[in-house]
C-alpha cells in the first residue's frame, strides 16, 4: 500500500495513458469493425468467412500478435493499438452484425415503405434500434482491451503495464499491484458505466 | 448521435494522453531513461543533479528499449538519457566491436554528433557489460567459466535471454560470428530481470546478464569470462541533444561532474537497493547526491 | 391507376384499373399474391413483367424514394419506430419532405384527431405504451401524414382482436369519408371487405376472379369460388335479408 500511496501521481498518469491506449484501440477497432459488421449483416455468405477470420485473430495469443506487429511497425504505442484493434474485431464484428440483424423487420419494412433512403433507414432507424446491443458489445470489448493493453509494458507503449513489468523485474509485488489494481478498477468502473448506458438505451428504444 | 460523439471523445482522450510528438517547451529539460532499473536510477541522478543546479527538469522515465530511447532523442521527445558506449557503438551505429574503451567513446561521440546532433558527455568508470551467467554448481560441474567453452557446450545447454539479446548485433548473433558455436539447444526469452528466475529455477542452464545486476551476487551466479574480448566496454555516459545543450549550457558541467562518481561499486550498490530493498529510484538518486555533495 | 401485370408466379396475368378516390379492396386467402401485388405499387416489389401506371406514368420511371414518400403504407405488424414518440412517428414523411416545423406540428394534431386519439395525451407517448389498436391508428396517421394521393394498406387490422378491429374499421370509414385518397386495401376477411370497399377485387391463386362494386359481386358472383367465398360471410346474409326486404318493398 505504501508504494501506491507514494506514487499516486505517476499511477494516475499511467492510468490516463492506459485509457488512451484503450480508447485509441477501440476507435481503430470500430473503424474496421463497423463496415465489416454491416457487410456481414447484409450478406451471410460474406459473414461466415469474416467471422472465421476474426476468430483466428482472437485465438492467437496477443503477445505473439504483438511480436509480429513490432517487427513491421517498430516499438511503442503503435503496435499495441494495432493488436488491441485486431483482438477487438472478434467481439465487435459479430456484435454489430447481430445488432443489425436483430432489428425489427417490421420497422425496417415501414422505413423503406415510407420513403427513407437506404442511408436514412440505416442512421435513423437501424442504428438507433441496434444501439443497446452495440453498447453491450462495446462494453465487452472495452473490458477485454483494458486487460490486453497491459502488454504495452513490454514494448514501451506506456500504460499500467509499465508498473506491472517493472515490479516483476525487481520482484516488487507492491509495484506490480500498483499496475494491476488500477487496471482492474478501470475495468470494473467502465463496465458499470457502460451497463448503465446500455440500460438507459434499452429503455429509450423499448 | 451518441455513438459518434462517444467515439470522438475517445479519440480526443487518446490524442491528449498518448505520448506527444515533436519538440516542446525550451525552458524545460526532458530527462528520459530506458526500461530497466539501473538506467532509471542513473537518469534520476542526472535529473536531480540538474535540478539542484537550478534547472527545470521533466521526467519521462521507462520509455522502452534502446531503439525507443534513441528514437525519442532524435524526435526531441526527450533531451537526455543515460546510454552505454558499447550499446551505442554496436546496437545503434552498427559498428564492429572495438576493444579499447577510449576508442569506443571517440567513435560514438563523433558519429552521434554527426548523424543525430547528439552529444556524448563524459563517460563514467562503470562498465555495465553484457555477460552470460550460470549457477555456481553448473560452472563447477561442467568446468564452464569462459565464453569459449560455452560456445562449444552450447548445443547441450538451454539459454534464458532477454528479448533484445536474441537480435542485437552485440549479443547472440555477434557471439555466434565471433566465437563460433553458441547454437544453444533452446533459447527462450523473458522480460528483463525474469531470465534470472529461469536460471535459479532450473528451467535454463545459461542466462543473459549485465555485469552490474544485483542478482549476480544474491543468486550466487558465475559470470563467464569474455576471454576473447568480444564485448566492447559499456561505459555509461549522459547523452544530450545539442539543441538542449545550447539552451542550457550549464547542464554540461553539472553532468560531467556526476560521471566520475558512477563506479562499478556505486552502481552495484544502488542496484541492490533497488532490487532488494525496493527503494525508489528518485530516492536512491537523492541519497546518492547527498553522499557525494561537494 | 392501373396494373397491367403479368408478374412472376405470385401473381400472373393481372390487369387492373383502380378507381381514383375510392377504396379498392384486394380480397383473397393468404398466399394468393395480393400483398405482392400491393407492394408493386410502391415498388417494394418489382414485377417480372408488366407495368404499374400511376396517372398514366410508369412507376418504374419514378425515383423509388420519391414514389414511396408520395404513397402511404400501412402494414399488419404496424412497424412504429419504437425509439420515436407518436408525434415523431407521424412526422416521419413530412420531415423527410422538409415541411416547416409548425406545419408538421399542426398536421400531427390534426391526424391524431382524425384517427380518434387525443393529441394532448398521445403526442409524447412511445409505441410501447400503446395498445395494439392505438398503435395501428398511429400507423394509419403516419401513412397519410404527407397527404399522399395513394394509400396502401396490407392487412392492417389483422393483428388485433375482433372488437378492436371493428373499432378500427369504423375509424377507417370515418377517414375515408373525410379524405379523397385512393386506397388499396388488402385483406382476407370478407366482412371487412364488404364494410370498407367501394370496389372489391377478388383474387385466388395469383389471378383475379372478379372485380366490381360489392353489391354487384354479391348479386352476381362470377365464379363458384366467389360465390362460396361470399356465402360464408355474415354480411352476405344481412345483405340477402336486406335485398329480400327491399325487393318486397319495391314490389309493393
Amino acid at each position: 500500500m505504501t508504494y501506491i500511496m507514494g506514487h499516486l501521481g505517476e499511477i494516475g498518469d499511467l492510468t490516463l495513458q492506459h485509457m488512451g491506449l484503450v480508447a485509441a484501440g477501440l476507435f481503430l477497432a470500430m473503424v474496421i469493425a463497423l463496415p465489416l459488421g454491416v457487410l456481414a449483416a447484409r450478406n451471410s455468405h460474406i459473414g461466415a468467412p469474416i467471422f472465421a477470420l476474426t476468430g483466428v485473430l482472437y485465438v492467437i495469443p496477443s503477445l505473439a500478435l504483438l511480436a509480429v506487429a513490432v517487427r513491421y511497425i517498430g516499438l511503442g504505442w503503435a503496435p499495441v493499438i494495432l493488436v488491441l484493434a485486431a483482438y477487438a474485431q472478434f467481439i465487435l464484428v459479430r456484435n454489430i452484425a447481430t445488432a443489425l440483424t436483430s432489428v425489427s423487420p417490421a420497422q425496417i419494412d415501414a422505413a423503406r415503405g415510407l420513403g427513407m433512403t437506404a442511408r436514412q433507414q440505416f442512421f435513423r432507424v437501424e442504428i438507433p434500434l441496434a444501439t443497446p446491443v452495440l453498447i453491450s458489445g462495446l462494453r465487452l470489448a472495452t473490458v477485454a482491451l483494458i486487460a490486453i493493453a497491459t502488454l504495452g509494458g513490454y514494448v514501451g507503449a506506456g500504460g499500467l503495464g509499465d508498473e506491472i513489468f517493472l515490479g516483476l523485474q525487481r520482484k516488487y509485488i507492491e509495484q506490480t499491484l500498483a499496475g494491476s489494481i488500477p487496471a482492474a478498477l478501470l475495468a470494473i468502473i467502465l463496465d458499470a458505466l457502460l451497463r448503465l448506458a446500455e440500460r438507459s438505451s434499452r429503455a429509450r428504444v423499448g | 448521435m451518441t455513438l459518434t460523439r462517444k467515439r470522438s471523445l475517445a479519440l480526443i482522450g487518446a490524442a491528449l494522453t498518448l505520448p506527444s510528438c515533436g519538440g516542446g517547451d525550451r525552458n524545460v529539460l526532458k530527462a528520459g531513461s530506458k526500461n530497466f532499473g539501473e538506467n532509471i536510477i542513473v537518469a534520476e541522478i542526472y535529473a536531480a543533479a540538474l535540478e539542484r543546479a537550478g534547472l527545470h527538469v521533466e521526467r519521462r522515465m521507462n520509455l522502452g528499449s534502446t531503439q525507443i530511447a534513441t528514437e525519442a532523442m532524435v524526435r526531441g521527445d526527450i533531451d537526455l538519457y543515460p546510454e552505454y558506449t558499447g550499446t551505442g557503438l554496436i546496437d545503434v551505429l552498427h559498428h564492429t566491436p572495438v576493444r579499447s574503451a577510449s576508442e569506443v567513446y571517440a567513435i560514438v561521440k563523433r558519429e552521434y554528433a554527426r548523424r543525430y546532433g547528439i552529444t556524448w558527455l563524459a563517460p563514467s568508470p562503470v562498465n555495465d557489460s553484457q555477460a552470460l551467467a550460470v549457477t555456481a554448481s553448473l560452472a563447477e560441474k561442467m568446468q564452464l567459466r569462459t565464453l569459449s567453452r560455452c560456445a562449444v557446450l552450447a548445443s547441450g545447454l538451454s539459454l534464458a535471454a532477454i528479448p533484445e539479446f536474441v537480435s542485437r548485433a552485440d549479443a547472440l548473433p555477434g557471439l555466434q560470428r565471433f566465437y563460433g558455436g553458441f547454437h544453444f539447444k533452446s533459447v527462450r526469452t523473458y522480460a528483463i530481470g525474469l531470465q534470472y528466475d529461469a536460471l535459479t529455477r532450473g528451467d535454463a542452464d545459461v542466462a543473459t546478464a549485465f555485469t552490474t545486476d544485483s542478482q549476480i551476487d544474491t543468486d550466487h551466479l558465475v559470470l563467464l569470462s569474455d576471454d576473447k574480448h568480444f564485448w566492447p566496454p559499456y561505459n555509461i555516459a549522459p547523452l544530450v541533444r545539442n539543441t538542449a545543450l545550447r539552451a542550457h549550457p550549464q547542464a554540461q558541467a553539472v553532468l560531467n561532474r556526476i560521471s566520475p562518481l558512477l563506479t562499478d561499486a556505486a552502481v552495484r550498490r544502488f542496484n541492490e537497493a533497488y532490487n532488494l530493498a525496493h527503494a525508489d529510484p528518485a530516492q536512491i538518486a537523492q541519497q546518492f547526491l547527498k553522499e557525494h555533495a561537494h | 391507376m392501373r396494373y397491367p401485370g403479368a408478374d412472376r408466379d405470385a401473381v400472373s396475368n393481372v390487369s387492373l384499373q383502380i378507381e381514383p378516390g375510392a377504396v379498392t379492396v384486394l380480397l383473397g386467402p393468404s398466399g394468393c399474391g395480393k400483398s405482392t401485388l400491393l407492394r408493386t405499387v410502391n415498388r417494394l416489389v418489382i414485377p417480372a413483367s408488366g407495368r404499374v401506371l400511376l396517372d398514366e406514368v410508369d412507376n418504374a420511371g419514378i425515383d423509388p424514394v420519391e414514389l414511396r414518400r408520395g404513397t402511404g403504407y400501412v402494414i399488419q405488424a404496424v412497424g412504429l419506430f419504437s425509439h420515436m414518440t407518436v408525434a415523431q412517428n407521424i412526422a416521419v414523411v413530412p420531415s423527410l419532405l422538409k415541411w416547416p416545423r409548425a406545419r408538421i406540428d399542426a398536421r400531427v394534431d390534426e391526424l391524431l384527431g382524425l384517427v380518434g386519439l387525443d393529441p394532448a395525451r398521445y403526442r409524447g407517448r412511445f409505441p410501447r405504451e400503446l395498445s395494439g389498436g392505438e398503435q395501428q391508428r398511429v400507423g394509419v396517421a403516419r401513412a397519410i401524414a404527407a397527404e399522399p394521393a395513394v394509400l396502401l394498406m396490407d392487412e392492417p387490422f389483422g393483428a388485433v382482436d375482433a372488437i378492436v378491429r371493428a373499432n378500427l374499421q369504423q375509424q377507417m370509414i370515418h377517414i375515408k369519408q373525410r379524405l379523397r385518397t385512393t386506397v388499396l386495401f388488402v385483406t382476407h376477411d370478407v366482412d371487412e371487405a364488404l364494410i370498407l370497399a367501394d370496389r372489391i377485387v377478388v383474387m385466388h391463386a395469383g389471378k383475379v376472379e372478379q372485380q366490381g362494386a360489392p353489391v354487384d359481386i354479391l348479386r352476381e358472383p362470377a365464379t363458384p369460388y366467389v360465390a362460396r367465398l361470399f356465402a360464408l360471410s355474415d354480411q352476405t346474409r344481412r345483405y340477402d335479408e336486406l335485398r329480400a326486404a327491399l325487393s318486397s318493398t319495391e314490389l309493393s
